[in-house]
């Protein structure tokens, strides 16, 4: 056997090179499940965009010696592809937590596999009153509409408002926010005067308008997203109906100003992200998406930044020992995260408390109410 | 023994030991998912080629259907104790319920008039479904429990359930083959030659047709069970227009008229998006062009006995015509 010179320095060139190799490949990999193709894709690629953020700073921050990695696919918001997705992940025994989906509809069915696999599973948006608690394995990083709800109710009570119409899409986000504020308002003492559900992308609300000033209510709450929202707006200056219009974060972008122009004046939301706010970390993730966007990002961008921070620096709490239960209940004991959405704490049941900032328009830009 | 016999068993023996065998050899969950998937998908396929495919009916509204068998599965197991045994086939009669209902007022319609009454069918349930929030929970979706159980015996492990997934899907494909290929298939595809001919020889189109559309809507519930028991929660988006559409690609791409081409069909539908996942967010556009390719090349589906641009001819009547000699029923 020829044991040449060459053979030898192959050798101790590899055994020097071997730790690091095994070391590239023990990266920790989290699966992220989101829409990156079909009609939700716009949000889909926010999210990855600031995943990709998140995941560079935290790299770079030697926190843990081990690169941590995202794997994304697509699931289209459509449930089939989000349950493939979902056992192909769990088929991975590298992945050890999951973020997404973005549709509650899709992160619901994909969270029957993880809950029977158990792998802690994060969603950035997922609204459904019942995510949460399908099992100890969910948790979501937007707030519930019980809390939005209560706020605004407790906000227009201090306004002297007690008559209000409620107006929301037909989804299942749309009735929470129904639910979630009539019950406190009503609490306090307020009176719900009319309450309606449209589907979205709806093209004409003239009909809804008018129903809504013949009950003469003294303020509208309403539950919809930018899009529907801007369009609202817009009808109600059209028809001079003066009336204050509150609404949710989910109606707080920059696109909502664009698109309703003057008619968004007045519009008073309750938000948990405000890029003009001034903190550091805010700046920091403002001036990064940037680079990238020609706009400021909006909340869920903002949402799923936070989402990727907590499930990282759960990383981080797990490590070294990062299984998928440990990685679990380093979310779980997620306390006070400083996010660009406000503090962070999970309750037992996965849903976050964070603070609200209640926000208006003025001049054409959101600012904070105190 | 005879060749369509020997063809049969062979799919039989790949279906119940090939596969099977395989799958637990991978011991992938996702691979389960995939075969499951793709049962549920051929099942649609087969029956809606019995309305379009071989009674010649474009059908656009069968992904509403699928959602009524998976509602009345769901809703009876989540709200009523009722499990899968007795859930399995109450969905297809439930599906099949719906669709006489339905079918009564709309089969008198011709070609592209019953197009676009179909259309309406499906639309309307899937607004039943996303805003009759009492009985179908609404967008909220319905969230089922308990895994799937035969006559009391909970089947839990990945195998058994493509097992019984798997022997659903078969028998009732091998049921709808029986019936396409009977006399009863026949005078279907008659309906789909010439309806008034097929009336002058004394057959009732008009029954002929709401049968049709029955018997396939009943498929369509149990393929709907199907998916409710294997996923454990349905929402009215898992049966909008775009599964319709989607279910009508596998019977075109297929072959019109064939149930091995639709099979086949369904199975590349399914298939080949996970296949070209490594692709990324091009994988869609590979998807549609290569249907694009496959009607353009293979206007006949890849094993139809019809022509799908004659098809579509035919229904959008001889205004869209050019054989001028041609009776054409719709628009003029």
């Amino acid at each position: 056997m020829k044991f040449s010179r060459r053979t030898l320095l192959a050798l101790t060139v590899a055994s020097v090179m071997l730790p690091a190799a095994s070391q590239a490949a023990d990266s920790i990999k989290i699966g992220y499940q989101l829409p990156l193709t079909g009609n939700t894709a716009q949000y889909g690629q926010n999210f990855k965009d600031a995943a990709e953020i998140a995941l560079a700073k935290f790299n770079a921050s030697g926190q843990i010696d081990v690169p941590v990695e995202i794997i994304y696919e697509d699931s289209r918001s459509d449930a089939k592809e989000g349950v493939t997705i979902a056992r192909k992940f769990v088929d991975d025994d590298e992945i050890v937590g999951v973020l997404g989906d973005f549709t509650s509809t899709v992160s619901m069915a994909a969270a029957q596999v993880y809950k029977r696999s158990g792998m802690v599973q994060l969603s950035q948006t997922a609204s459904h009153p019942d995510f949460a608690k399908i099992s100890k394995w969910q948790f979501r990083n937007i707030t519930t509409q019980n809390q939005e709800g209560a706020v605004n109710a407790q906000w227009m009570i201090d306004q002297g408002i007690t008559k209000v119409a409620v107006i929301a899409e037909q989804t299942d986000w749309g009735q929470s926010v129904v639910k979630g504020f009539v019950d406190p308002f009503k609490e306090l003492g307020g009176e719900v005067v009319y309450t309606e559900f449209f589907n979205r992308g709806l093209a004409d609300f003239r009909s809804i308008i008018t129903k809504i000033e013949e009950q003469k209510p003294e303020a509208v709450y309403t539950g919809f997203f930018y899009e529907d929202g801007a369009q609202f707006l817009k009808q109600v200056a059209q028809l001079n109906a003066d009336i204050p219009v509150y609404s949710t974060s989910a109606a707080y972008n920059d696109k909502l100003i664009e698109l309703a122009g003057e008619a968004a004046e007045g519009l008073k939301l309750t938000a948990t992200f405000l890029p003009t706010r001034t903190d550091a970390n805010v700046t920091e993730f403002v001036s990064e998406w940037k680079k990238g966007h020609d706009n400021a990002p909006g909340q869920f961008p903002a949402q799923a930044y936070d989402a990727v921070n907590i499930m990282l620096a759960a990383v981080a709490k797990a490590y070294p020992d990062v299984t998928r239960e440990s990685l679990r209940d380093a979310v779980a004991a997620t306390k006070d995260f400083p996010g660009v959405t406000g503090n962070t704490s999970f309750d037992e049941n996965g849903e976050p408390l964070k603070e609200l900032t209640k926000a208006t328009v003025t001049g054409g830009v959101f600012v904070e109410v105190k | 023994m005879s060749k369509p016999l020997l063809i049969k068993l062979l799919l039989l023996v790949i279906v119940f030991a090939v596969v099977p065998l395989a799958l637990e050899g991978f011991g992938k969950g996702y691979y389960y998912q995939i075969a499951t998937l793709a049962f549920v998908f051929m099942l649609l396929a087969a029956s809606l080629h019995l309305v379009t495919g071989v009674a010649g009916l474009l059908h656009l509204g069968h992904a509403s259907l699928y959602g009524v068998g998976a509602y009345v599965a769901a809703l009876l197991g989540s709200k009523y104790g009722i499990g899968f045994t007795i859930g399995l086939p109450l969905a297809g009669l439930g599906a099949a319920f719906v669709a006489f209902l339905v079918a009564l007022p709309t089969m008198r319609l011709m070609s592209i008039y019953f197009a676009v009454a179909t259309l309406g069918i499906g639309q309307m349930l899937f607004l039943v479904f996303q805003n009759w929030v009492g009985l179908t929970n609404g967008p909220n979706g319905v969230m089922l429990f308990d895994g799937i159980d035969l006559f009391g015996v909970a089947i839990n492990s990945e195998l058994g359930i493509y097992y019984v997934v798997a022997a659903v899907s078969a028998v009732s494909i091998l049921i709808l083959n029986r019936l396409s290929h009977s006399y009863y298939g026949n005078a279907l595809r008659s309906l789909r030659e010439d309806d008034q001919c097929t009336a002058a020889m004394g057959i009732n189109v008009t029954v002929m047709k709401i049968q049709a559309f029955v018997i396939s809507a009943f498929f369509a519930g149990i393929a709907g069970a199907l998916w409710a028991y294997t996923t454990g929660y349905i929402s009215p988006n898992d049966f909008n227009f775009s599964q319709s559409i989607l279910i009508l690609t596998m019977v075109v791409v297929g072959g019109l008229g064939s149930l091995p081409g639709v099979l086949i069909g369904a199975l590349l539908l399914i298939l080949l998006p996970e296949v070209l996942r490594y692709f990324g967010d091009i994988r869609n556009i590979i998807v549609g062009l290569l249907m694009f390719g496959a009607i353009l090349f293979l206007p006949k589906g890849l094993f139809g006995e019809v022509n799908a641009l004659n098809f579509a001819r035919r229904l959008l009547g001889s205004a869209w015509s050019e054989d001028n000699s041609e009776k054409g029923i719709g628009w003029k």
